[in-house]
């Protein structure tokens, strides 16, 4: 029941912060006066809080217990993200003025069919993603309630839609800046806690690497395949290139004041990835020695403590894990909601503020329905293949549009269908074969190893370079040149202020009408 | 006078507003050479992408052998030692890596402003 009443508490400081953030921003007679005061800081901190999910948050240390340390590679690739992010997206696609990748493929590319086209890997990549985070919702309410699984999700599937209903995620800088908060102090502060009171006997025992030579080793072996180098290379190069092609990623880097701003804050990132990532070790290690083989892999952190601390004081640090987890839950779910609504309703079908609205609804049911029997797939498996999909198909199309000027949308349309049918395709077939484990068994699981090449060398091939017409170099170069820029509706210069509703919230959210 | 004004926050009219705006953008890049303000100079511009695109390459190369590193340390580095490299040397190489591309890029955008 602490648990609970934690979790009401993140869910109703949320709605009010959201709210309070809706009227600060609708108070203030001038917009542009106003848009000067979101600090760089704010959006960092956003872009971590949407990005720190129920992966980061219980799946990293429920890996950690089943896999062996390796698993903590998840966390490099993660954070190595957005060393391309700023060296190869964020100030580029700043300045082409585009809100989503769709937007951009069109922009860069001239042709309204590549724009659906995108949008269609954009609902395949969110859903993938959003089924985890659904499946982590469901598991912590029933650790914590006792409710069924498929209560939980349903419940959170509806507490989600409503809290975007209501409004509560317009102000969306400011929520997931808090959640981000919520999550380091909830998962850090407990952590910090579980350190002290463990004893040394049982520190020394999760600080012993000699106790499994499997278990120790820091690769990451999946489901002891024999090959851990590849496995880890391969996991790797997926959460280093799909961190560039998350769209919901890439919106949020619209939210800053330019294309300088925007690669600084990729940075400020990489400081809060970091700052983040040292946790969920804590309760991997202490995992291994106190809840040994948990039925459910992605609960251990909410394990540990009480395993610890019996008693009251478990209770109380067993509820703030479970509010941090729920935060998690809460933040990345409601932007990859929005970031869906959007493809579907802006990319697919043409927009409209109540389709945007059914958009909400459809892809929150759709992510419920599938993340019922998803129950028994880890996390960051899961997870993983969003990031495998996203890297063998906006990364190249990113990479390649923004800075070769050769590629065309024949090349693009061709890459993007190579790469998310052989990546979702492998993904798929390594579900549903269920073969031995060996070479072939991780290069389905971990696909991006070679489905990113591939979709690279699709999309070049397929291109077909020779004469580069005028616009489209132009398109290119525009990317790359400071400042003077005005795109699409208000006057606004590479490091001046743009109005405030635009920097904001730049994630489609369902306003008001009439 | 009566008429019926469908009143909307600045953030859905802008939501609204997208597609049209991708597609204006569009037709004013199509065919065409920008006018005025918008102008820019192409052989400088040119000058900036490749230096810009060799800065990239550059960092995304040094990420490629930084992981490598990192990997090959961590398998090869016995017992906790090891572990401290899987945990805790990443992220400061990490930042390092985009701190120093981020200062390069801006250099290269300041030469570029002052030589237009």
């Amino acid at each position: 029941m602490l648990g609970l009443a934690a979790i009401s508490l993140v869910l109703a400081s949320s709605v009010v912060i959201g709210v309070w953030g809706v009227r600060a921003a609708r108070s203030t007679p001038d917009f542009l006066v106003a848009s000067r005061s979101i600090v760089p800081g704010w959006n960092a901190l956003a872009i971590a809080g949407e990005y720190v999910s129920a992966a980061s948050v219980l799946g990293l240390a429920g890996l950690i217990v089943k896999n062996g340390v390796g698993a903590m590679w998840y966390a490099v690739g993660f954070t190595a993200g957005y060393v391309l992010v700023a060296a190869l997206a964020a100030g580029p696609m700043r300045r082409s003025g585009a809100y989503t990748v769709p937007d951009f493929a069109e922009y860069r590319l001239g042709s309204p069919r590549i724009r659906r086209m995108c949008g269609l890997v954009v609902l395949v990549i969110m859903l993938l993603y959003l089924l985890p985070q659904f499946k982590a919702a469901g598991v912590v309410l029933e650790l914590v309630s006792g409710i069924p699984y498929w209560v939980g999700v349903v419940g959170a599937g509806l507490v989600v839609s409503s809290t975007i209903a209501v409004g509560g995620m317009r102000s969306a800088t400011y929520v997931q800046a808090f959640h981000y908060l919520v999550k380091l102090v909830f998962i850090a502060g407990p952590a910090v806690f579980l350190i002290a009171l463990a004893g040394p006997e049982r520190r020394e025992a999760a600080l012993d690497p000699s106790a499994d030579a499997d278990w120790s080793r820091p690769l990451l072996d999946l489901d002891g395949s024999g090959h851990p180098l590849l496995a880890t290379i391969s996991v790797l190069v997926a959460t280093t290139l799909g961190a560039m092609g998350l769209p919901h990623v890439v919106m949020r880097f619209h939210t800053v004041a330019g294309a300088r701003a925007a690669r600084r804050v990729a940075v400020s990132v990489i400081v809060l990835l970091s700052l983040f990532y040292l946790w969920p070790v804590v309760y991997g290690l202490l995992g291994r020695v106190t809840t040994p083989e948990p039925e459910e892999t992605d609960v251990v952190p909410l394990l540990v403590p009480g395993a610890i601390v019996p008693g009251t004081a478990g209770a109380v640090l067993t509820a703030l894990v479970a509010a941090g987890a729920f935060a998690a839950f809460l933040s990345t779910s409601s932007g990859l909601l929005l970031a869906l609504a959007g493809g579907l309703s802006h990319d697919l079908f043409g927009g409209s503020l109540s389709r945007l609205r059914l958009g909400v609804v459809v892809g929150t049911a759709l992510a419920v329905a599938l993340s019922l029997p998803a129950a028994d797939v880890d996390i960051n498996v899961l997870v993983g293949w969003a990031f495998a999909v996203a890297a063998s198909t906006f990364c190249p199309l990113l990479t390649l549009g923004i800075w070769w000027r050769g590629l065309t949308a024949t090349g693009a349309t061709a890459g993007l269908l190579v790469g998310a049918a052989t990546s979702t395709g492998a993904a798929l077939a390594s579900v549903v074969l269920d073969l031995e484990p060996g070479i072939v068994s991780v290069l389905l699981a971990q696909p991006a190893l070679w489905t990113v090449p591939l979709a690279f060398a699709v999309m070049i091939a397929a291109s077909r370079p020779g004469s580069v017409p005028d616009w489209a170099s132009e398109a290119v170069l525009r990317l790359h040149v400071p400042g003077r820029y005005s795109s699409g509706g208000g006057a606004h210069n590479d490091t001046g202020a743009i109005p405030r509703a635009r920097r904001e919230n730049r994630v489609d959210a369902p306003g008001e009408t009439g | 006078m009566n008429q019926r004004v469908r009143v909307t926050s600045p953030q859905t009219r802008l939501a609204l507003r997208r597609r049209s705006d991708a597609t204006r953008r569009l037709s004013r890049l199509a065919g065409r050479p920008p006018v005025g303000r918008s102008a820019i100079d192409l052989d400088d511009a040119e000058r900036a992408l490749r230096r810009q695109r060799r800065l990239a390459a550059r960092t995304a190369t040094l990420l490629l052998l930084a992981l490598a590193a990192l990997l090959t340390a961590a398998a090869i580095t016995p017992g906790r030692l090891g572990w401290a490299v899987l945990f805790f040397a990443p992220y400061p190489v990490l930042l390092l890596l985009a701190a120093v591309h981020v200062r390069r890029a801006e250099a290269i955008e300041a030469d570029y402003r002052e030589g237009s």
